[in-house]
């Protein structure tokens, strides 16, 4: 799968749908959360929660979607349909998740920060 | 203070105390005129009964029906449409003032009226909306879409917190994420279906879950629809217009049943809770009915129709609320009151006439709202009214609602008799021999022949009322 970090029609129709201002702080907001959701992600892996960890991945799936994260909510949707994942190939799962999230974070702040003329 | 308001062809002169028509002083009783600057001073809202009771009648114990009194005489000289119902809940004035000739000078008393600036009613596509999702994102994204379409938002993080908002505050649509701490989505469906209050509520479940199952089961639960996150504004927009849409037939549909049963059933079931069974007691029935609705119906577009049942439902559930009677029962363009039951008068040669009153109101608030129509270039309606007094069977039966309550019984069958031939016939009220009895020398009535009824014989005496 070779997608951009963002998606940049989806991000476009996200500030013409809840305007450019509105979706600063929704980005923030989002900055705030995602990591809360990774680190119950991992926490749930530790404490062998599938649920949990399903409903972390979930939530995560859904906002990268929101934001046009897609390959960030993709990875995530395959975390959360594929159970929990035991494995050390589990665990590099979830980091390469982290890795796309931190990428996926600067490119919106970036984005929802830049006025297109 | 401003001295005086204008709407229609009526003035309100609030210095003299004086209504003016055509700028003719109209003969009114000081109560009427109390009700009447209270209505107009509070025009931007409905105004509860309790609250005009006490502006009215400061200090003192009133029973309602004195209100009712008061608002039938107000729309005899205004005209039906000025003051509107709202059943349970109160009166609301609705005429629009005229435009002013000199703009500041109304602004400036219009303030004064009421106290305050002139405050715009909510447009009515502006609904009250609660969106329980736990994820912050999707909260904020979600409310914000929906106040850019207009509406009122609050926002919850949990199922739990969301049910008790709802049975606390009144919302017109839930918006419900399905995975959620503390109690889920399918859970707050789950509790919505078994509450009476909450049962109707319009539901948009907006979720990112996978596959159709959980989308069946949402449905199953009672959601009426289910969107999927991202949630498509375009989308959400056209989902949430029609379950309002969906939301306020349904409430108008309440709103009839509530009318089914007006003050005396109420006051009964609040009394001694329900008497299942039922007893047999003295009461006089009434039965009226639209003459050639069908045809009507069936000429006029949908809209209009319903316009003009409510209308008529409204005049008709006045006059029968101000004469101490209660519906019992509607039908299209038909409806059922009893006097005398379930709250005995305390002269129970009373309740005949208080029937024969309310059908001469009837007709009476008919002839105006003819006039009305009249002029608007519409066509003439008529009513048929009987009435029968003797024994009914009543009592309420089995639900724990009001709307249960009935009665039946032979003096029901001649009361809607009575009413058939008057429809049938050029005699707007028919009443049997026992309400004629018990009328006699208050009520100016006539025998009637069968040769005036669409009958051949008549089985027992049929008088009619005279109307003017």
């Amino acid at each position: 799968m070779n997608q951009t970090t963002i998606d940049p029609a989806t991000f476009a129709e996200l500030q013409a749908t809840a305007g450019s201002d509105f979706v600063i702080d929704l980005v923030d907001t989002f900055a705030e959360e995602a990591p809360q959701m990774l680190a119950e992600m991992r926490a749930a892996q530790a404490a062998a929660a599938a649920e949990r960890f399903r409903r972390a991945a979930h939530s995560l799936k859904s906002n990268g979607n929101t934001f046009g994260a897609l390959r960030l909510g993709e990875m995530a949707r395959t975390l959360e349909l594929g159970g929990l994942p035991s494995s050390a190939e589990g665990f590099r799962a979830v980091d390469a998740l982290a890795a796309e999230l931190e990428h996926a974070l600067s490119a919106l702040k970036a984005l929802a920060r830049s006025r297109i003329e | 203070m401003p001295e005086a308001i204008q709407f229609g062809r009526f003035e309100i002169r609030f210095d003299e105390r004086q209504l003016c028509a055509d700028g003719q002083a109209v003969p009114l009783g000081s109560r009427a005129f109390d009700l009447l600057a209270a209505l107009v001073e509070r025009r931007e809202r409905l105004v509860a009964k309790s609250e005009l009771l006490e502006v009215v009648w400061p200090g003192l114990i009133v029973e309602e029906n004195n209100l009712q009194v008061q608002v039938s005489a107000l729309r005899k000289i205004l005209g039906p449409r000025v003051i509107a119902t709202i059943p349970g809940l109160g009166y609301r004035f609705t005429a629009t003032l005229e435009a002013p000739r000199d703009a500041t000078a109304q602004a400036a008393a219009i303030a004064a009226t009421t106290g305050s600036a002139v405050r715009l009613p909510s447009p009515a596509s502006r609904a009250r909306l609660l969106i329980a999702d736990d994820n912050k994102v999707n909260r904020l994204l979600l409310g914000r879409t929906l106040e850019l379409q207009g509406h009122h938002v609050v926002s919850v993080d949990n199922g739990r917190e969301a049910l008790d908002r709802l049975r606390s505050e009144r919302f017109d649509l839930l918006l419900l994420d399905l995975e959620m701490p503390q109690m889920d989505g399918f859970a707050v469906l789950e509790h919505l279906a078994s509450d009476s209050a909450l049962r109707d509520l319009p539901v948009i479940v907006t979720s990112s879950v996978e596959g159709v199952a959980q989308v069946a089961r949402c449905i199953e639960l009672g959601a009426d629809d289910f969107l999927h996150k991202p949630v498509n504004p375009v989308l959400l927009k056209a989902r949430v217009g029609s379950c309002l849409e969906k939301k306020r037939l349904r409430d108008q549909q309440k709103e009839l049943i509530e009318r089914y049963a007006t003050g005396a059933a109420a006051a009964e079931d609040r009394r001694d809770g329900m008497t299942p069974g039922g007893q047999r007691l003295p009461a006089t029935v009434l039965c009226t009915r639209l003459r050639d609705f069908t045809a009507y119906a069936e000429s006029e577009p949908p809209e209009e129709t319903i316009e003009l049942l409510n209308i008529w439902y409204t005049l008709m559930f006045d006059a029968v609320g101000s004469q101490g009677g209660a519906v019992n029962r509607m039908s299209g363009d038909g409806l059922m009151a009893v006097f005398g039951a379930p709250m005995p008068p305390a002269d129970p040669a009373d309740a005949p006439l208080a029937a024969v009153r309310a059908a001469l109101d009837m007709v009476e608030m008919l002839e105006i709202f003819n006039a009305e129509r009249a002029a608007a270039g519409k066509s003439q309606l008529a009513i048929g009214v009987g009435i029968a007094s003797g024994d009914v069977i009543a009592g309420t039966t089995g639900a724990p609602r009001r709307a249960a309550y009935t009665c039946v019984g032979e003096t029901v069958n001649a009361a809607a008799a009575m009413e058939v031939l008057a429809t049938g016939s050029a005699r707007a009220i028919l009443i049997d021999e026992a309400t004629q009895a018990a009328v006699a020398g208050r009520v100016a009535t006539d025998t009637v022949i069968a040769a005036e009824l669409p009958v051949k014989e008549l089985a027992a005496p049929v008088h009619a009322v005279r109307t003017s």
